[in-house]
């Protein structure tokens, strides 16, 4: 791998654990702007190159990050040679900085969409467990909190910081929620009516990439028929034919026991797969949908942006 | 007999310091143990020898700096300056050498290097370059900004104490040679590292992984709790405590009762933020204990009259005071870079003393501005020279930059040779 790919291979995985996918698009965009706002080429023409150099750069990473491949995508079918012949020289930092702008904005609305058709879902004196802390379930119980509706929610433990942004952000907003180690829900199951998850990606093969942890969650509540809901951003969706299990990383270090001398290999896994069927309903910013529907939605998509074929933006 | 035992028992504590056979404190409380178990001191005398103004000086900037680094303060300005540079290697450069520099003047040494360093690799290294220049520069620059006040650097705290200077006194005397060693060493680092340095406003792939770094540290340090009274209240008894230094000699107080004062002014206001036990267990007890020791050990020695001779010595020797002021500069600084500069201080006070005492009629404070220079800015020359060296290795290793003794020396003994070599033109000048 690229020297540079693989420093932002390693920048962007770090950056997408501690916030999720969503928050590391914007902040990917919003740092766009400022490195656009800083940069003094010699000739501004260099401004495209440099810039198929950075998307060539984002879209290739491990893994890849649908979210950024998407705006990144986006962003180089605009800046394309026949553009960039068209820019003047005093106006193209501020032409090319408003269309990033507005990709932003249009990014936040698409999240603000999904919130709005969160609202579909019947949440009134449910108990909802969570587990990951993804930013857009999050969004979406504050939102009914607002909403004024009435609801519980049971955190599943799983990361130590990752658990904790989610009792900061439910103690936060005012939410009603205990806590429980994710070893022990099968005593609380019974008392459970419905789990929410939110998801890094969804790849070709209708696999969701979620946090790890989450595939037992979601098999244990399948078995028990508790409605398991993903809330994601079709922006997120993996636009291009994946390789198996691509997105895992898997982390092997030695541990030493706390007390004897005893030595081990511990062995962690980034993140789970879980098949967009086990899914009740997808919530996402076009419509709450079912499996079959959203692996619809995702294959006209795959058709209209092509990455992997057409614009020549991510290899296979 | 007994002078004789004196100069043993303060040589073997030394020989054990330098080679760390065990912690420093242990060594210099039982050398000066010995000094009066032998009967070289009585134990009244062992407790005179102690220079309790510099210990609580210690104590109360110890108290002061832990306290306000809980407020985040520090943190908060570090990420404000990240942000600063947009991810340009020679702004990083500049702005954090500066900063060191500055926080070396006011905190201690050790203090500013863990603050700093850890922020300087993780944005630096994130960027794909080396950090070792980087690290390199805030080792240095804390010395150097270390060297400029009262408070900066422990020696000086001795020196400060022993001869009754004031904060303003060191200003006055060591801003020149201080300020042109600093360019010096900047002008150094920006011919020498280049190519690490050279900005990269023209390149938008390296700008864009800068901005990214940036905007993770920001959300870091958003997520750290700040309080806003905390931060207030710190940052007024820290300015308070800086204008009292600075306004010493019209106050009419020592340095010591006004860090105190502030010490216990900022516990009072910020008791419900910082426990009182938590900044009590953060003194570094060993390091004042150390200071008491090693006071004992030199007043032993002194009670002997060697260090008496010594001075005759050397004032015989030469009546020429540009000659002594050079002397006393690269002795203490080539001293600092192998030595402890703490003990090897402790010991030149009564000496210059000595010599002033055979100088009568002529001004040699000069000779104090010398030993300062030479042992704040001598320990830049290894790594071993000064504690912050060799914090600022361990924790650029922890972050998996490895530096090791030669490849700081090839740079940094230059580099100290020709910050001396400014010093030697600045004695020049002021006493020719």
């Amino acid at each position: 791998m690229d020297k540079k790919v693989e420093l932002v291979s390693e920048l962007l995985r770090e950056i997408e654990v501690d916030l999720g996918a969503r928050d590391l698009a914007d902040l990917v965009l919003r740092s766009l702007v400022d490195a656009i706002t800083s940069f003094k080429p010699k000739e501004f023409m260099e401004f495209c190159p440099q810039f198929d150099r950075l998307v060539n750069i984002i879209v290739n990473t491990e893994p890849k990050f649908g979210i950024l491949n998407y705006h990144f995508a986006k962003l180089k079918r605009d800046f394309n040679s026949e553009y960039c012949s068209s820019l003047a020289d005093n106006k193209w930092r501020r032409i090319v900085l408003k269309r990033i702008k507005t990709i932003l904005s249009e990014f936040r609305m698409q999240a603000e969409k999904l919130t709005k058709h969160s609202e579909e879902l019947d949440v009134e004196g449910k108990t909802i467990l969570i587990h990951d802390h993804s930013h857009t379930v999050q969004d979406a119980l504050i939102h009914y909190k607002n909403m004024g509706r009435k609801f519980k929610v049971v955190i599943a433990e799983q990361d130590y910081d990752k658990t904790h942004d989610n009792i900061e952000k439910m103690h936060e907003a005012g939410i009603e929620f205990q806590v429980v180690p994710s070893y022990m829900l099968s005593h609380i199951i019974e008392n459970i009516d419905m789990l929410f998850f939110g998801a890094l990606t969804l790849k070709d093969t209708m696999d969701f990439v979620l946090n790890p942890g989450a595939h037992g969650i979601i098999a244990a509540l399948h078995v028990e028929k508790i409605p398991v809901y993903m809330f994601m951003n079709t922006a997120k969706f993996s636009l291009w034919h994946s390789k198996p299990r691509g997105e895992i990383f898997i982390h092997k270090h030695k541990r030493t026991h706390y007390k004897k001398d005893i030595e081990y290999d511990r062995i962690k896994y980034s993140h789970d797969r879980v098949p967009a069927e086990m899914f009740y309903r997808i919530v996402t910013n076009e419509g709450v949908l079912t499996s079959e529907e959203i692996q619809k939605l995702f294959e006209k998509k795959l058709k209209q942006y092509n990455i992997a074929n057409g614009n020549g933006v991510a290899k296979k | 007999m007994l002078s004789y035992i004196a100069l043993i028992i303060f040589v073997l504590a030394f020989v054990l310091i330098v080679f760390e056979v065990f912690d420093k404190s242990l060594i210099a409380l039982s050398g000066a143990l010995l000094m009066v178990i032998i009967g070289i001191l009585t134990p009244e005398q062992a407790i005179e020898s102690v220079d309790f103004e510099t210990i609580l000086l210690l104590l109360s900037m110890m108290l002061l700096v832990h306290i306000a680094s809980k407020s985040g303060v520090f943190e908060w300005l570090n990420v404000k300056i990240a942000s600063l540079t947009r991810g340009n290697p020679l702004a990083i450069f500049l702005l954090f050498s500066l900063v060191t520099a500055v926080f070396s003047a006011f905190l201690d040494n050790v203090t500013t290097v863990i603050l700093i360093v850890p922020l300087t690799v993780e944005l630096v290294k994130g960027m794909g370059k080396d950090p070792k220049p980087y690290i390199f520069a805030e080792i240095i620059f804390s010395n150097i900004g270390g060297a400029l006040t009262l408070i900066g650097d422990p020696p000086n705290i001795i020196i400060g104490g022993a001869v009754g200077l004031s904060f303003m006194d060191f200003i006055v005397n060591l801003w020149i040679p201080i300020t042109f060693s600093a360019i010096f060493a900047l002008i150094v680092f920006t011919i020498k590292y280049w190519k690490h340095l050279r900005p990269v406003s023209d390149n938008l792939v390296e700008l864009l992984i800068a901005n990214i770094i940036i905007k993770k540290i920001r959300l870091k340090f958003v997520k750290t709790t700040i309080h806003t009274d905390f931060v207030v209240k710190v940052v007024a008894i820290l300015l308070l405590t800086v204008t009292g230094f600075f306004l010493q000699t019209l106050i009419g107080l020592p340095t010591y009762v006004i860090a105190f004062s502030a010490a216990v002014l900022l516990a009072l206001i910020t008791a419900k933020r910082a426990h009182i036990h938590d900044a009590f267990r953060s003194v570094e007890w060993s390091t004042l204990f150390f200071f008491a020791g090693l006071f004992v050990l030199v007043g032993g020695v002194e009670h002997s009259g060697f260090l008496e001779i010594i001075s005759e010595y050397i004032a015989t020797s030469t009546d020429n005071l540009l000659w002594l002021a050079l002397i006393v500069l690269w002795v203490s600084g080539i001293a600092s870079m192998i030595l402890d500069n703490i003990p090897f201080v402790t010991v030149m006070i009564p000496v210059i003393f000595g010599i002033q005492g055979h100088m009568a009629g002529v001004d040699t404070s000069i000779l104090w501005w010398a030993l300062s220079l030479g042992a704040c800015l001598g320990g830049n020359g290894t790594l071993i020279g000064a504690s912050a060296n060799v914090v600022s290795v361990d924790l650029a290793n922890k972050e998996g930059v490895h530096i090791s003794f030669i490849e700081y020396l090839k740079f940094s003994l230059p580099l100290t040779l020709g910050i001396l070599g400014l010093c030697s033109i600045y004695l020049y000048i002021v006493i020719v």
